[in-house]
């Protein structure tokens, strides 16, 4: 059409030419992962403990045993150059060790391996040392973890464990590529959508439509609370969320006062301070308000009608009151925030809240006019896909941030306050987006995985898709009924 | 001595010299010479459970003092148990408790093997295996008149010697798929999907794809090869049946397997597999798996096998044609208690697949799709370089799993003694034979 709403007629070689400059400038997304070493490398996993005296009796037996067949006398059982240091098995280097244990089962008189206690301390009863050597490994190559041999933990389990994601035999997005995955889209909308579009009696548009924005990947940086993001942290968030199209969400006073605004940047505002929302500029698309009140609300609102405005809501009790009152309110963006162990303040899991929330705006016809974000609980990358079943548009990331740029945690990690960091010493900027960009293509990777299992080709559509996930006390409960001593699943 | 950047295949010495430290090692542990290895086992496969393995493979007899029965993953398996009789009505533990079972229950012309015990070996591809261990599972299948996949990685030639024996598999890459092959077959396997990664596809590294495997899969040496999900050409179960047809063709005689994994529809899926003209439905849950697999698919993609059995034996029965098809159940069944308990479920008969590595001495460290050396696994077992692959030595390993599998029988003979019943195929359904014990079984 031309500009004046008129056909205009193309010659053929000019709609070819057209048509291949539009072609030519699809991208299809990607995240540029790069291998980014550690600063702060977490404490080995096992400790490589040799005898001294067994190991030199050893030696001195072969080199007599096997005198000029020195392939033999040199021979050692580690193919990962633990003992391949100058002084081989004297002094071993046990952060090579992969735990094989080839080592200490041909030698069991002088080498033993130990789980490494320091390990295993990493972490509070949520985000286990387990987790964090995840996060830290897929921070590091940006890539799936994968492993051989099969899976390694306990049947079921609490909160996300006990859920498992269902699979198609046949269902594919799409036959392209190799597993039709590469065509799948994780772009998610943030904002609200009229239930319906109304015209008047000429045809024209008299209710708001849809005002939303796409991000590329379905979660966005959060702050913790308290005085944890610093400048160092809020820079690095910013630039991250740049870099792969999402979000960061920054208390307001630091992107203010470092000159931080962006499109990728959403300030965090307190309710008092509503009449800035709309003062911070630069390609600012979206401010949160740190509580909910319908006068600040308003204001912010009022501030500049182009703002797509979200509200923080804690859950703590009477969170669905408010919840109500913010969707009759046409708030769009909804922000909910779980401790970090994510739960609520009765010790409810972020699970089952979401449900919850999903349902009552299923039940009231409105879901689809608000977004739902949560902070709190996603430590996985499991938990991103399976919270979305649960009724997210997208999940909020802040404490897998701080792992993957190797920071050590401690104090009341399960609050979203009362911890402290402690960063590596050499902590640039550079490299701690580079860890925080890899975090992102490989839970992004992993999220393609579970989507395309499940024959799904778009991340939008998993929302609150709820028929296609298995909750194993369900399953127990339908497989083992028969069985004596049975009483219910998940016990 | 600093690692060897080039390996090369060992002296007759050296092999000599590792594999004795490697088998005396082995015993050593699992006679309790010395204390439990402090870093090895998992809630699945506890250090308990592998040493038992160990042991069982070195004497064919489970051992006195180590928990050979369950892990402690606290659910499935593990908080099942069976309710034995009182002693004084035991059977006699003898031969004659029959622990067989028919693979074609169709009632077709083709033939129907019927396996001493109910257990054959699962698809590891050559090149997720060396050789050597394709070669001392085929082996063991054949003295025990059972059966071993190839696993999606072509049908090496040494393995023709125990083609009767061999279950030639088609999976989504058809990587080594020849007519040859199925031809030789006696069961043809349809891989729809595997339990460690379902809907994902198979996977096999670069560093693992060298020379022979390449050319065994018709693909470029050292380049990641990625098999398609699902079959490409399968829209539908007609599709299926479509799949089923070609192979017929090509093989008259052999007996149709289809391994699916363990969705939420999976009852469903047996059935059109079963119209379809499968004489095996199997069923393989997300637990096991001894390839490489991304961590995410396996636990979380699909359901444990445990709970998809009693979905699929019911279904079929509802359907009226439980008696007319064979359901075998693999991915994460580890004793001879499992599989006992899996057949009480409802499967007739299990596929093992981890067991066998186990049996060979593998310790579950997880590293067999490289780590970091690029090599493989440090025992031999899923590798293919050339160093390594000759620490399984075929006649030791071929040993070791008859002895293992030795002990499963005994072991199984002695569930089905204690619980009255004189025949395998007396267990096959029967839930009100197990018990679910609260707590850490
Ligand atoms: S356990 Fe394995 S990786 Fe670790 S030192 Fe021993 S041989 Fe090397
Ligand atoms: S690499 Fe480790 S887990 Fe894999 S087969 Fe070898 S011993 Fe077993």
């Amino acid at each position: 059409m031309g500009n004046d709403g008129n056909q205009v007629t193309l010659t053929k070689e000019e709609f070819a030419r057209q048509s291949r400059i539009l072609a030519d400038s699809y991208h299809r997304y990607h995240i540029d992962a790069m291998e980014t070493p550690d600063r702060q490398a977490l404490p080995n996993n096992f400790i490589v403990k040799v005898g001294k005296i067994g190991l030199a009796k050893m030696i001195t037996s072969e080199i007599f045993h096997y005198w000029g067949k020195w392939d033999v006398v040199f021979s050692r059982p580690c193919t990962y150059g633990v003992f391949s240091g100058p002084i081989g098995g004297f002094s071993p280097r046990p952060e090579m060790c992969v735990g094989c244990l080839r080592c200490t089962v041909q030698h069991p008189e002088f080498v033993t391996v130990l789980p490494n206690p320091a390990r295993a301390a990493l972490g509070d009863s949520y985000l286990s040392s387990k987790l964090i050597s995840t996060i830290d490994d897929e921070a590091r190559k940006g890539t799936v973890p994968v492993r051989g041999q099969g899976y390694r933990g306990r049947f079921g389990g609490p909160g996300w464990d006990g859920m498992f994601t269902d699979m198609s035999e046949i269902v594919r997005p799409s036959r392209d590529g190799i597993h039709g995955r590469e065509l799948i889209s994780t772009v998610v909308d943030i904002g609200s959508k009229p239930m319906s579009l109304k015209f008047d009696s000429n045809g024209e548009l008299v209710n708001e439509g849809p005002k939303m924005m796409s991000i590329q990947v379905p979660f966005v940086f959060d702050s913790p609370d308290g005085n944890i993001m610093t400048k160092k942290l809020a820079t690095i968030w910013k630039t991250a969320a740049e870099q792969i199209d999402t979000l960061a969400m920054l208390p307001a006073e630091l992107v203010t006062t470092n000159s931080l605004a962006s499109r990728a940047v959403v300030p965090i505002l307190s309710t008092n301070d509503a009449a800035n929302a709309g003062s911070f500029g630069n390609g600012t698309r979206m401010v949160e308000l740190d509580s909910w009140d319908n006068a600040a609300f308003e204001t912010a609102k009022a501030s500049n009608h182009d703002l797509q405005i979200g509200i923080r809501l804690p859950f703590e009790s009477g969170w669905q009151s408010k919840l109500t009152e913010m969707v009759q309110a046409g708030v769009p963006v909804i922000h909910f925030v779980a401790n970090n162990h994510g739960e609520d303040n009765e010790g409810n899991f972020i699970m089952d809240l979401l449900m919850e929330a999903h349902n009552m705006l299923l039940e009231s016809g409105t879901r689809d006019k608000v977004t739902f974000l949560n902070s709190g609980g996603i430590v996985a990358a499991d938990h991103l896909p399976k919270s979305i079943i649960c009724g997210l548009d997208a999940v909020g990331l802040d404490l897998p941030l701080f792992i993957a740029m190797q920071a050590r945690l401690s104090g009341d990690t399960a609050s979203r306050s009362g911890y402290k960091l402690k960063l590596p010493r050499k902590c640039d900027d550079k490299w701690a987006t580079q860890r925080i960009v890899n975090l992102s293509a490989s839970w992004r990777d992993q999220l393609l995985e579970i989507l395309g299992a499940m024959g799904v080709r778009e991340v939008r559509r998993l929302r609150g898709e709820m028929g296609r996930a298995m909750w194993c006390a369900h399953l127990e409960a339908e497989a083992f009924s028969e069985i004596e001593g049975f009483l219910g699943g998940d016990e | 001595m600093a690692m060897s950047k080039d390996p090369v295949k060992p002296s007759e010495a050296l092999l000599k010299k590792t594999t004795d430290l490697m088998h005396d090692g082995m015993d050593a542990r699992a006679f309790g010479e010395f204390e439990m290895p402090p870093a090895l086992g998992d809630a699945r496969w506890t250090d308990e459970l592998i040493l038992s393995t160990w042991h069982m493979a070195a004497t064919g007899k489970v051992p006195d003092n180590l928990n050979y029965k369950t892990g402690l993953s606290n659910g499935g398996f593990d908080r099942l148990d069976f309710k034995m009789l009182n002693e004084d009505q035991w059977l006699e533990h003898s031969e004659d408790i029959d622990t067989s079972i028919s693979l074609n229950r169709r009632g077709d012309e083709r033939h129907n093997p019927t396996p001493p015990i109910p257990i054959y070996g699962g698809g590891m591809s050559y090149g997720s295996v060396s050789v050597n261990v394709m070669l001392a599972r085929a082996k063991n299948a054949q003295k025990w008149n059972t059966f071993m996949s190839t696993g999606e990685g072509g049908y090496p030639e040494q393995l023709y010697e125990c083609k009767e024996h061999v279950i030639t598999q088609v999976a989504t890459g058809y990587f080594g798929v020849e007519e040859r092959s199925i031809q030789a077959a006696p069961i043809v396997e349809f891989k729809y999907a595997q339990g460690a990664k379902p809907g994902l596809g198979g996977h096999l590294l670069a560093s693992k794809a060298g020379e022979e495997v390449a050319k065994m899969r018709g693909s470029v040496p050292f380049v990641s090869l990625f098999s398609p999900f699902p079959f490409h050409s399968t829209y539908s179960v007609e599709d299926h049946s479509k799949h089923i047809d070609w192979i017929q063709t090509v093989n008259p005689d052999a007996l149709i397997s289809v391994k699916v994994s363990t969705p939420h529809d999976v009852d469903m899926v047996a059935v059109g597999s079963y119209y379809a003209g499968a004489h095996i439905i199997h069923l393989d849950g997300g637990f096991g798996g001894t390839g490489a697999a991304p961590e995410i698919a396996k636990k979380n993609i699909a359901m444990p096998i445990e709970l998809a059995i009693p979905k699929v034996h019911k279904f079929l029965i509802k359907e009226g044609i439980r008696d007319n098809v064979t359901l075998i159940a693999s991915g994460g069944i580890r004793t001879a208690d499992d599989i006992a308990k899996a057949i009480a479920l409802g499967a007739d008969g299990v596929v093992l697949g981890t067991s066998d590595l186990v049996a060979m001495g593998c310790t579950r460290c997880s590293n067999c799709e490289g780590g970091p050396s690029g090599r493989g696994c440090p025992w031999g077992l899923t590798t293919t370089d050339i160093e390594l692959q000759e620490w399984i030595q075929q006649e030791w390993a071929v040993k070791r799993l008859d002895n293992y599998y030795t002990a499963l029988q005994w072991r199984l003979r002695e569930i089905l003694r204690q619980l009255g019943l004189g025949d395998v195929k007396d267990l096959v359904g029967r839930t009100d034979l197990l018990k679910y014990v609260r707590g850490d079984a």
